[in-house]
C-alpha cells in the first residue's frame, strides 16, 4: 500500500479485511484503482478468500470494504450488503454456466435483474464483442473451454457490474484458448472500462493483462504496485516461478504460410517471422513468446540461424531470483530473461538500444477466437 | 367391508359387483391418503433440505438425524408415539378436540399423518441429495448476478434438482401406499374409513377370504410397479442429464 498512499483519491476498491476461514487467516488491506489489478499468489495464499470477501459470498470477521466511495461491508458501521445488492460481476475458473439454460438465457440472467436505468451493455453487443453471437441459441453443454469462459464473461458484463472479479478465469484453458481470452479481457477493459480484479497464479497472465499487481502470500499482502516492479521484487521472487514466464501479445497476420514455411506477424510496427499459422492474412492472433527464448544482442546481430532480429529499447532491468528480467520496448512491452552476468556484460540499462533475437519456432501464434 | 357385503348380499346387486365396488373404494382411499401425505411432506422436505444442505444452519446435523429417524424405528413405534400425541388425552389431540370438536385418532387424517411421518425420510433424503448435487458455484454466480436467495432457489437450485426431488416424492408415495404398522395403531382398521389396501389385505387373510386377498395383492403390486417405473425413468433421465 505504500504506493497508493499518495494517490488515495484514485482508489476505487478499498479493503482492509480479516477473516479466519477453514484453518486459514486472511489479513490484508489494499487500495485498487480503476483499470485492471491482478491479485497474484501461489495456491492457498488467500486470493479466492479475498475475492469472496469482496463479492460478499464470505463475510469477514472484521474490517472494511468500500467500492466507488460506498461501503459494501464495514464491521464498525455494521454494513454488510448481500452479494446480489453489490452489483459486481464474477467469473469462475470453469465458467459455472447454468446448465439448464441456453447461452442467451445465461447471458441475460443478470441483465434482466439489472434495473433498466443502470444497464450499460446490451447482451447482443457483448456477444459480438466476445465472438459468441453464433452460439446464443445453443445449449451450454457442448461448448469448448474457451467458449464457456467467453459466455461467462458476457454473462457477468451483461449485469453492468460496478466491478468485475475474475477468479483464475484462464487456469483451466489450454494455451490457445488462454491467449484468446486474455486478448478479449484486454479489449474489454479498454472498451468497456469496467474496473477489474484479476486473480491469477500465473505471472505471464498478470504481465499480459494488468498494469498493477497485488502479491499475496499466506493471507498477507507481500507487495503492491506497478506490475513490472512488483514482479521482480525480492519478496515476490520467493513465490514466483520465472521459468515459465512468457509474453502474450496481440498480432495481425500479414502472411499465413510462405514458400519457406513461415508466417509474418505484425505486433504494432514490428514484423516477426513465425511458424505457419491457421489464421488468414488480416486476422488477429495472440502470440506467445517465452521470456527465456529471447536473446539480446548489442547492435545488429551478425547472420544467425534465428530469423528475427528486432530493434528494441531497454526500459528497465530488474535482478531477481538469480536472473535478470529485462523490460524492452519494441512498440509493445516485452520481457526477456537473461542471467545477471549477461546483463552486466552487455551493460543493460534504461535507454540502451538492443536487438531481440528470436527463433521462428519460439513464436507461438493462436487464432483469436480459438474454440 | 365384511358387514357391508353381508347387508348388500340380500340386495338385488350382483355380489361380485358390490365386492369390486368396495375394493375400488379401498383403492381410492389408499391413493388419497398416500397423495395427501406426500403433498404434506414435499414442502417440509424442501424446506428442511434447504436449511441443512444450502443454508447449513446451526444444528443441521441434528435436523438431518431427526428427519431420518422414522426410517430407523419400527413403524409400530411411530404409530404408538403418534397415538400418544393425537389421542384424546394427547397434547395435540386434546387441543384439537376442545377447540374444533374434532377427533384425529382413528380417522383418515390419522392415516394420512401416519403415512406422512413414515415416508418423510425418503422424500427428505432424496431432496437433500438432489440439492447437494447442484454445484454451489452456480448458486453463487446467480447471487452475484443479482438474484436473491428465493430467486436462486426457484431459478437455479430447484430446476436442477427437481428430478431427484420428484424421484424422492414417488418413493415416498410408494412407502405411503404400503404403510401398515403405524396406521393400524393410530388410525385403526375401519373399512371405508381408515382401511387402506395393506390393512384390507391383512383383514382378508385373517378372515380366510382367498379371492379378495388375491385381488388386493394384485392391486398392491400394480400400484407399486407403476410408481416404481416412473421413479426409475426419472432417475435415469437425471443421470443422463448429468453425463
Amino acid at each position: 500500500m505504500r504506493e497508493s498512499e499518495g494517490t488515495q483519491t484514485d482508489a476505487f476498491l478499498i479493503f482492509d479485511a480479516r477473516k479466519a476461514y477453514q484453518g486459514f487467516t486472511l489479513d490484508c488491506a489494499g487500495q485498487f484503482e480503476r483499470g485492471i489489478t491482478a491479485v497474484f499468489g501461489p495456491s492457498g495464499s488467500g486470493k479466492t478468500t479475498l475475492l469472496d470477501c469482496v463479492s460478499g459470498m464470505l463475510t469477514p470477521d472484521e474490517g472494511h470494504i468500500e467500492v466507488d466511495g460506498a461501503a459494501v461491508y464495514s464491521s464498525e458501521a455494521k454494513v454488510n450488503a448481500p452479494p446480489e445488492k453489490r452489483r459486481f460481476g464474477y467469473v469462475f475458473q470453469h465458467g459455472a454456466l447454468f446448465p439448464h439454460m441456453s447461452v442467451r438465457e445465461n447471458v441475460e440472467y443478470g441483465y434482466k435483474l439489472t434495473p433498466r436505468s443502470e444497464r450499460q451493455f446490451e447482451p447482443d453487443d457483448l456477444a459480438e464483442l466476445l465472438a459468441i453471437s453464433g452460439l446464443m441459441d445453443r445449449g451450454v453443454r457442448n461448448l469448448s473451454g474457451g467458449e464457456r469462459q467467453r459466455v461467462a464473461l458476457a454473462r457477468a458484463l451483461a449485469s453492468s457490474p460496478r466491478l468485475l472479479l475474475l477468479d483464475e478465469p484462464l487456469a483451466s484453458l489450454d494455451a490457445a484458448h488462454r491467449a484468446s481470452i486474455l486478448t478479449h479481457l484486454k479489449s474489454i477493459s479498454e472498451r468497456l472500462a469496467v474496473p477489474t480484479v484479476f486473480v491469477s497464479h500465473s505471472l505471464s497472465e498478470v504481465l499480459a493483462l494488468a498494469p498493477r499487481m497485488y502479491a499475496l502470500d499466506g493471507g498477507k499482502m507481500v507487495e503492491y504496485g506497478d506490475t513490472h516492479e512488483v514482479i521482480s521484487h525480492p519478496s515476490v521472487a520467493r513465490i514466483a516461478d520465472y521459468g515459465t514466464l512468457e509474453n502474450i501479445l496481440s498480432a495481425k497476420v500479414l502472411e499465413q504460410d510462405n514458400e519457406d514455411g513461415t508466417s509474418r506477424l505484425a505486433i504494432g510496427d514490428t514484423v516477426l517471422v513465425g511458424p505457419p499459422t491457421e489464421s488468414s492474412p488480416g486476422e488477429s492472433v495472440s502470440v506467445s513468446i517465452r521470456s527465456g527464448d529471447i536473446i539480446l544482442s548489442l547492435g545488429v546481430p551478425p547472420l544467425t540461424s534465428a530469423r528475427n532480429a528486432v530493434p528494441a529499447v531497454v526500459r528497465d532491468v530488474r535482478e531477481t531470483g538469480g536472473l535478470a528480467l529485462v523490460y524492452l520496448d519494441m512498440g509493445e512491452t516485452i520481457v526477456a530473461e537473461v542471467t545477471p552476468v549477461s546483463a552486466r556484460q552487455l551493460d543493460l540499462k534504461r535507454g540502451r538500444d538492443v536487438h531481440l533475437v528470436i527463433k521462428t519456432n519460439s513464436i507461438l501464434a493462436f487464432a483469436r477466437d480459438a474454440g | 367391508m365384511k358387514s357391508q357385503t353381508c347387508s348388500e348380499d340380500s340386495d338385488s346387486l350382483n355380489p361380485l359387483q358390490s365386492e369390486l365396488a368396495l375394493i375400488f373404494e379401498t383403492i381410492v382411499l389408499t391413493l388419497r391418503v398416500a397423495a395427501v401425505a406426500t403433498l404434506l411432506n414435499l414442502p417440509l422436505a424442501l424446506a428442511l433440505s434447504w436449511l441443512v444442505v444450502k443454508k447449513r444452519v446451526r444444528g443441521a446435523f441434528i435436523l438431518d438425524v431427526l428427519a431420518s429417524l422414522p426410517l430407523a424405528v419400527p413403524p409400530v413405534v411411530v404409530g404408538y408415539l403418534l397415538l400418544l400425541l393425537l389421542g384424546r388425552r394427547g397434547p395435540i389431540g386434546s387441543v384439537v378436540e376442545s377447540s374444533l370438536g374434532l377427533e384425529i385418532a382413528f380417522t383418515w387424517v390419522a392415516a394420512v399423518l401416519a403415512a406422512a411421518v413414515v415416508s418423510f425420510p425418503l422424500v427428505a433424503r432424496a431432496a437433500m441429495t438432489a440439492m447437494e448435487e447442484v454445484d454451489e458455484r452456480l448458486e453463487r454466480s446467480a447471487r452475484i448476478l443479482g438474484a436473491g436467495t428465493v430467486r436462486v432457489a426457484l431459478t437455479i437450485t430447484l430446476p436442477l434438482a427437481y428430478r431427484g426431488i420428484l424421484a424422492g416424492v414417488l418413493l415416498g408415495f410408494i412407502r405411503a401406499l404400503s404403510e401398515f404398522g403405524a396406521t393400524i395403531i393410530v388410525a385403526g382398521n375401519i373399512p371405508g374409513k381408515t382401511q387402506t389396501v395393506p390393512l384390507a389385505i391383512y383383514d382378508s387373510i385373517q378372515l380366510g377370504r382367498g379371492e379378495e386377498t388375491r385381488v388386493l395383492v394384485l392391486v398392491a403390486l400394480a400400484l407399486a410397479l407403476a410408481t416404481l417405473a416412473v421413479h426409475n425413468w426419472l432417475l435415469g433421465r437425471s443421470r443422463e442429464r448429468r453425463a
